[in-house]
């Protein structure tokens, strides 16, 4: 993620017109970059990117193969699969972040963005907490209780470990959505392979 | 949002663990079922389960020890009154890929190939909560048993995110989630990070040949050991 920079988009698409309506709709809010194939999709990926919208269907190099190769990079963008056809879970299981069905409205192009935005942030806000929780653990398990009552970094850890929590459950709408539940899932387990 | 609005009914465990803090717990709740081997803690759990079937809820049993068939024999002893069209189980001991199917007598199983397979696991949960909506269960009772097997195939930190996400799917499912670990099986570090994930615990002890419980976090102080 860029922080609180501008979010990037790159859109690999192999139609200029339809990446051009993407561009139109997106540039606003996003910084905007396009590709007119898989292989100009990969140049134009870097750690920059937060969110890339991938055709299927491509001459040359197929969306599922940028997506591997992407993985492969072990980039931590979102990718979302520009579809014809409406696919089930199999396309998380792929390693697919989302998919949009053609023909893609604007509104839904930008809910699809943000929700995959939001994802990113919930993935690091969950890293945060995560590493709020073992330093509390160990503060607790070397210092006794008198002593942890005055120690002022102890008190903020603990401040902070509520706070966290509590923006966790207000992202994603607390996880209410199934394709966020396994999508972040699959996302834990990525970390580990 | 949606969740926990005051007319949800709470759960009411008492008649499985007779403690005043087990008396109304929020729909979306999570509690960490801690305690040494062989001292009941899946015993418990299955029971708070079979209780809730009992009660018409719906049932969700994750195991990473026992086959599904088993578990379902086991918990239907326990809950002979229960609709089984509202029982489910994600068994993780699967061999091969990863499915789903309901059985002759109309449960749910959902199989896994293993517990380190957190995404099938997030499937296979998926389907079976929305198995049970399906069948009427408009709240239900999770058990996932155990988290100390998942903590052998994956690291402490995944297995906390793991919790995280699940408790905040259940969470909004309205459904009340118990997660056994057994605490003699891991470091204190390990055990107190765990915890963090959970809304509350019931923690197990057995003391010539009793076995005892508390409850903590849930209400209020830490409640006094009890017999049960």
């Amino acid at each position: 993620m860029s922080g609180s920079e501008t979010p990037v988009v790159l859109i690999v698409e192999d139609e200029p017109d339809v990446a051009e309506t993407y561009n139109l709709w997106l540039a606003d809010d996003y910084e905007v970059r396009k590709a007119g194939s898989g292989d100009e999709g990969l140049a134009e990926l870097d750690d920059e990117v937060d969110v890339v919208l991938l055709d299927r269907m491509m001459p040359g190099l197929s969306g599922d193969e940028v997506l591997e190769r992407i993985r492969e990079r072990g980039l931590d963008c979102r990718v979302a699969m520009v579809t014809a056809v409406e696919p089930d879970f199999d396309i998380l299981e792929m390693g697919f972040d989302a998919y949009l069905c053609k023909p893609i409205r604007s509104q839904q192009l930008h809910e699809t963005v943000e929700n995959l935005l939001e994802r990113s942030a919930y993935d690091d806000m969950l890293q945060e907490y995560y590493s709020l929780v073992e330093k509390q653990a160990t503060l607790e398990a070397t210092k006794g209780s008198a002593e942890l009552a005055d120690n002022e970094e102890y008190l903020e850890l603990r401040e902070r470990v509520v706070e966290l929590k509590e923006d966790l459950s207000d992202t994603l709408g607390g996880i209410d959505d199934d394709e966020d539940f396994i999508a972040t899932l699959r996302g834990l387990s990525d970390v580990e392979e | 949002m949606s969740r926990s609005s005051d007319s949800e009914t709470m759960y009411d465990l008492t008649d499985v663990l007779d403690f005043e803090a087990l008396e109304s717990v929020r729909p979306g709740s999570n509690i960490l079922v801690s305690g040494p081997a062989m001292s009941g803690k899946e015993d418990l759990a299955l029971s708070v389960l079979a209780d809730g079937a009992e009660r018409d809820q719906g049932s969700l049993v994750v195991t990473t020890g026992d086959r599904a068939e088993n578990v379902l024999e086991d918990f239907l002893d326990r809950a002979p009154e229960a609709d089984e069209s509202r029982v489910s189980v994600v068994d993780c001991r699967g061999d091969g890929s990863r499915r789903g199917e309901a059985t002759a007598s109309g449960s749910y199983v959902y199989h896994v190939s293993s517990p380190g397979d957190l995404t099938g696991i997030g499937i296979g949960i998926t389907e079976c909560l929305e198995y049970l909506h399906n069948n009427g269960a408009e709240s239900g009772r999770f058990a996932l048993t155990s988290l100390s097997t998942m903590l052998t195939y994956t690291d402490r930190k995944t297995v906390f995110k793991f919790c995280h996400v699940l408790s905040s799917r259940f969470d909004s499912a309205g459904y009340l989630g118990l997660f056994t670990i057994d605490s003699s099986a891991h470091d204190d570090q390990t055990l107190q990070v765990i915890k963090q994930a959970f809304d509350g615990m019931i923690e197990i002890r057995e003391e010539d040949g009793r076995r005892e419980a508390r409850v903590l976090g849930l209400a209020g102080q830490p409640t006094d050991w009890q017999e049960f």
